[in-house]
């Protein structure tokens, strides 16, 4: 199916991404290549599917799956991976702690916008560098606008070379714990100051002052990997899969995100349009008047996501399109995910 | 059937915010704006709060897009999208006041940072516009209100919305956006002026996230949710189906499916459940119209 050793699984919230990655490499594995799936808040039903639980939290627990290649699956874990990340480039034990600490990163790492994107890149990074798998599938956070997950990179490295860092890296404190008046920064110094002094007080930007101080020995050591990561995204080894839903009010979404992938040159294996509902054959002859009525609403499901199927793949052009049936419930047990898994092979476009 | 139980109109009628909350993909908007449209009904002046920069609450009320404005939908009913950055950049203009110290802290590296980064900041600020328009202390222009109906950000768990303001109070001290964190917290935690409605379709990942919510927010809030609004729920087949019509089949799995999903949520939830029927509608005014009445009728 996907000759690349890296497969990125991307979409909206609520598409079945997760199901469709475990999918992915389950027929990955059957293929007969040794093959991860690192998922993102598995449901409990597809952990049972796996047979995984808490102990696959950032570390590749072996599926029992018979299959020619192993198959491994764990959950990805943003925090961990941040604070392994700030490990490998803090110099020493001490600077480490100093920032693992600081009650700025502590909040940071876990709800900072972007981060959580990043940290997901970041861990395939790992990955791609460990070479313990033939073939790694990276399922992503559901984020509103898709792009934050491709922009995190880029954003780290912006942020990383903005203004903000020399403004922040000021010893803005004296001795005393008091802020300096800075007249260097002259008019702009003020007014932060002043921002600062009257808007959030000043607990917040001596934590904040702390946690740059801290973290700037490590500067260099992120921007290089931040590049990495995003160079890793471009490289010809790498391939996206699109999971889309066949709603009509989405299309603009899919085609969106679809757009800025080949905008940077990132390469799109297929667009897996995912839960439609099946078709229902009409039927003829009178029928009760109460059924008749709820045989059209099953029938209208049917026709609306045909509807929208057709259109979006009509609009993708020249995208291989994979349509998969709705399923009247998540694969619960391995069996049923690897049928699912043949499924997608089946439809799987032969050329490529 | 037994007492007569309020429906959830009657329910929330008289609570100043509504933070609608629940997974991507669940309806949340539908149902938000049915319920701003029920309670414009029964004589409140509402505002429905639009958080997702991907408008499409005017869609469902036949209105044109808001981009930010606060638009009439009829004259109890109005309706805005709103980015937190708008209302973080007007809480530092009205602190600073000095239009040329506004647009250095505004234009600075360092604010940018803050607004873009600070833990729970984003979240605070919306609840904190939907704060000030209650309480008449919006920009200009304004309609007064009684009820502000908080579509709540599509992704991530509505945990980290509501949360925000004991995270902010944790971050940030003293200041104006201390002050905000405070308010708001009262508000949310008083169960007579703040209702917590959440939505969800009865499927796996959804019923999941709605019992994550109802599991957490309780005790992170010190007050009772509301009530759970079952979206796109297949009502029992109809007398009459043929069994060798497979669509009879369809609809029974389906509907088994649901209802074992249902079960799970009962289980687990003690308080009121609201079901809304799957339509063969688009999003529009006509599918809000029949969400409304059903959302005036029943609760179980």
């Amino acid at each position: 199916m996907i000759a690349e050793p890296l497969v990125v699984v991307v979409g909206a919230g609520g598409v079945g991404k997760t199901t469709v990655a475990a999918a992915l490499a389950v027929a990955s594995a059957r293929s007969g290549e040794d093959t991860l799936v690192e998922t993102f808040d598995p449901s409990r039903r597809l952990k049972d599917a796996l047979g995984v639980g808490e102990v696959a939290r950032d570390r590749p627990v072996a599926v029992q799956l018979s299959a020619p290649g192993q198959l491994a699956a764990s959950v990805l874990d943003a925090k961990g991976t941040f604070d392994r990340l700030v490990a490998r480039y803090a110099g020493d034990e001490a600077a480490r702690r100093r920032i693992l600490d600081n009650r700025f990163y502590r909040h940071l790492s876990g709800s900072l916008a972007g981060v959580l994107e990043y940290m997901a890149v970041e861990r395939l990074f790992e990955l791609a560098s460990e070479g313990c798998f033939a073939r790694v599938v990276l399922d992503t956070p559901p984020t509103a606008q898709a792009l934050d997950f491709l922009d995190a990179p880029r954003r780290i490295v912006d942020f990383l070379d903005s203004g903000a860092l020399r403004v922040a890296l000021k010893p803005w404190f004296d001795e005393r714990g008091r802020l300096k008046p800075t007249r260097r920064l002259g008019v702009l110094g003020r007014g932060v100051e002043a921002f600062f002094d009257t808007v959030v007080g000043l607990d917040l930007l001596k934590d904040m002052a702390e946690f740059f101080q801290a973290i700037a020995p490590l500067f260099d050591g992120f921007r290089q990997r931040a590049l990495a990561v995003e160079e890793l995204l471009r490289r010809r080894q790498t391939v996206f899969v699109l999971v889309a839903s066949p709603a009509e009010q989405r299309i603009p979404d899919t085609l969106f995100f679809a757009r800025k992938l080949a905008e940077r040159r990132l390469r799109l294996a297929a667009v897996v349009i995912n839960r439609i509902h099946p078709p229902l054959p009409s039927r003829r002859g009178r029928l009760a008047m109460a059924w008749a009525e709820q045989r059209r609403l099953l029938a209208w499901l049917g026709e609306r996501d045909a509807r929208g199927a057709a259109a979006l793949k009509a609009l993708l052009g020249q995208v291989p399109v994979v349509k998969l049936p709705m399923l009247e419930q998540e694969p619960a047990s391995l069996a049923a995910l690897e049928r699912f898994a043949r499924l997608l092979a089946k439809r799987w476009p032969a050329t490529r | 059937m037994c007492a007569a139980v309020p429906s959830p109109v009657q329910l929330l009628r008289e609570r100043r915010l509504l933070v609608v909350t629940g997974k991507g993909g669940v309806g949340k908007t539908a149902v938000s704006a049915a319920l701003a449209a029920g309670l414009a009904g029964v004589g409140r002046r509402v505002l429905l709060l639009e958080v997702d920069p991907r408008e499409s609450a005017h869609q469902l009320l036949d209105v044109p897009p808001s981009a930010g404005e606060i638009v009439a939908v009829g004259p109890e009913l109005f309706l805005q999208n709103l980015s937190p950055r708008r209302v973080i950049d007007e809480v530092v203009r009205e602190r600073l006041r000095l239009e040329v110290l506004v647009r250095r802290v505004l234009a600075s590296p360092v604010y940018e940072h803050f607004a873009g980064g600070a833990p729970g900041l984003k979240e605070l600020a919306l609840l904190g516009h939907a704060w000030r328009v209650l309480h008449g202390r919006a920009a200009a222009g304004t309609p007064r209100v009684d009820t502000v109906v908080l579509d709540a950000p599509a992704t991530g768990h509505g945990v980290s919305l509501l949360r925000a303001p004991s995270l902010v109070a944790d971050v940030i001290r003293s200041g104006p956006f201390a002050r905000m964190a405070q308010d708001i917290s009262a508000l949310i935690g008083e169960a007579t002026r703040c209702g917590v409605v959440v939505v969800t379709t009865l499927h796996e990942m959804p019923v999941q996230e709605a019992l994550e919510l109802l599991g957490t927010l309780p005790s992170l809030l010190h007050r009772p949710l509301d009530v759970v609004v079952a979206n796109a729920v297949l009502p029992p087949r109809a007398e009459g189906a043929e069994e060798s019509d497979p669509a009879a089949e369809t609809w029974q799995r389906l509907r088994g499916a649901q209802q074992r999903e249902l079960a799970r949520l009962r289980g687990r939830w003690g308080g009121p459940v609201v079901s809304l029927p799957l339509l063969a509608e688009q999003p529009g005014r006509p599918l809000v119209e029949v969400l409304r009445r059903r959302l005036e009728e029943e609760a179980q």
